[in-house]
């Protein structure tokens, strides 16, 4: 039965832990449902877009995925952190859509690592907090880094995800997520003051 | 700020205080780091480092709109409550046709017995709901002090006052419309479910799933989708609201026999217990009135409901013939 006191549990739910979330999705609660979908749709269809570079197809693909998660709820094991999971079961999920699509596997993305992100200018804030980075062609050079250092990148600068968390997702450990993107800004850096000499 | 040895790049990634120190957000924190990298040169590349890990790349972080992963979600519920429904649908069919049939033979009776349709009417008291199946099949819940009536020859035709949830199927062969009439304004749709309140001389529709048009009173005609909330005044002339309701369940809670409020004014919660019970309202001090309430309190039962409201915000409520008076403890 419905007791009526005033635990405002069912509306507070955003403020409870990834593990009670999930938890309650497991047993079918709609609602934690609904505030894991509002918490992670516009993350993943901006990682999706950035993979399948399609926008209808990201939204389809996003329906499919969550309607998927749903279904098979009472199977999924026991987490503690949710981004990790989602990011990484989407982009394998994304994967599979766009090869069972193409047909002549003229683009082969089987191969996780062949994901390539692209920036563009309009993504990139004007004021950098790292002032070096302040009136250069950002957008330019970011894409001219290896695909791996740009997945970091994006999923930690973009997504706001932590190093902990990537990890997980590029199935690597902590201290290579740290030397990816170490690695990264230290050729950006050197990168623009070439640039700029020329300039 | 602890006494740590900062000799590897992530002792400085993960300290909580070097984040404030590179955000320039703390003052204990700017100055602690201001010191101690002056007092630590032979840490000054590493330092370096991690501040550039940090701060790394801004980007505007393009984000969906909230309507639209609204919209998303509503998408999403509709494609999830369908499968769960699939299973049942030989039972509803069997259910339909005698339903059919019963129309059927309600018409042919009416035409030889009274040549004429009988009115049907379902009305609810305060604090009372009602759950309807039409002829048709589709399902209304009815609120308190509220009522609907219909021809029986023609179930998917019904007239509103007061408020009401309605769950229309879908009529796939025929696709004949559903109507919903007001003073306000009709509502036309082919399968869907949506509230419709006209109490406080206006209509409101919300709609949960589906589309739906309405057709205002001054002949303006209006689409709705999943999540807008519309409310029209045909004695104003106006359209009144017209936005977007996330939480569904905060307009529509009503049908499950519970009223929702979200960071609502006290004063505004009782006007809503004023209309599903049917009492006035008197507040005998104005400070109470903007006490915030957040909770669920139930429709049918106003003991426990007045217990519920009494407990969350510590006011008392006194009954006395057809009032309810607040008043501080």
């Amino acid at each position: 039965m419905f007791s009526y006191f005033f635990l405002p549990c069912e509306l507070n739910m955003e403020k409870l832990s990834d593990h009670f979330i999930w938890k309650s999705l497991k047993e079918g609660d709609l609602k934690a449902f609904s505030v894991l979908f509002e918490a992670y749709y516009p993350k993943l269809y901006n990682y999706g877009l950035k993979i399948s570079k399609n926008a209808s197809f990201t939204e389809d693909s996003l329906q499919d995925f969550f309607l998927y998660i749903y279904e098979h709820r009472e199977n999924l094991s026991d987490l503690d952190e949710i981004a990790p999971y989602l990011f990484l079961s989407y982009k394998r999920f994304l994967i599979r859509i766009i090869n069972r699509n193409n047909k002549n596997r003229t683009l082969d993305v089987s191969n996780e690592t062949l994901i390539d992100f692209e920036f563009t200018a309009e993504e990139i804030m004007e004021k950098q907090e790292t002032e070096r980075f302040n009136k250069t062609n950002l957008p330019k050079i970011l894409n001219g880094l290896p695909k791996r250092q740009k997945e970091a990148i994006y999923l930690k600068y973009y997504s706001g995800l932590k190093a902990k968390e990537i990890a997980k997702i590029m199935n690597i450990n902590y201290q290579s997520v740290i030397n990816l993107l170490f690695k990264a800004i230290k050729s950006l850096k050197e990168d623009i003051s070439i640039m700029k000499l020329f300039n | 700020m602890t006494k740590k040895k900062y000799n590897h790049i992530n002792h400085f990634l993960e300290d909580k205080s070097f984040n404030n120190w590179v955000y320039q957000k703390n003052a204990t924190d700017i100055n602690f780091w201001d010191v101690w990298i002056e007092n630590n040169p032979e840490r000054k590349d590493l330092v370096e480092k991690a501040r550039d890990l940090i701060t790394g790349i801004s980007f505007k972080r393009n984000l969906v709109s909230k309507e639209k992963v609204s919209l998303e979600w509503n998408k999403l519920q509709a494609t999830i409550k369908e499968k769960q429904i699939k299973p049942k649908r030989k039972v509803i069919f069997l259910k339909q046709i005698t339903a059919a049939a019963s129309v059927l033979l309600l018409i042919i009776a009416s035409f030889y017995f009274l040549n004429r349709n009988p009115l049907i009417t379902h009305k609810t008291n305060f604090g009372e709901t009602l759950k309807i199946k039409l002829l048709d099949g589709s399902d209304v819940n009815l609120n308190s002090n509220s009522s609907i009536s219909y021809y029986t020859n023609d179930s998917r035709k019904v007239w509103l006052s007061g408020e009401a949830f309605f769950q229309v199927d879908k009529k796939e062969n025929t696709n004949a419309k559903f109507f919903v009439l007001t003073d306000d304004l009709s509502v036309e749709v082919y399968g869907t479910t949506f509230n419709v309140n006209t109490k406080k001389e206006k209509t409101a529709v919300f709609l949960e799933e589906g589309n739906i048009w309405l057709s205002l009173k001054n002949g303006e005609t209006k689409k709705m989708k999943p999540g807008n909330f519309l409310s029209y005044s045909s004695k104003k002339n106006k359209v009144l609201e017209d936005t977007n309701i996330y939480n569904s369940t905060l307009k529509t809670s009503w049908k499950d026999g519970t009223l929702l409020f979200e960071n609502l004014s006290l004063a505004k919660a009782m006007g809503k217990i004023e209309e599903s019970y049917g009492y006035t309202i008197i507040f005998k001090d104005s400070k109470s009135k903007n006490t915030l309430i957040t909770g669920a309190v139930p429709l049918t039962n106003l003991n426990i409901c007045i217990k519920a409201i009494e407990k969350s915000t510590g006011v008392t409520i006194t009954k006395k013939n057809n009032t309810l008076i607040i008043s501080k403890k």
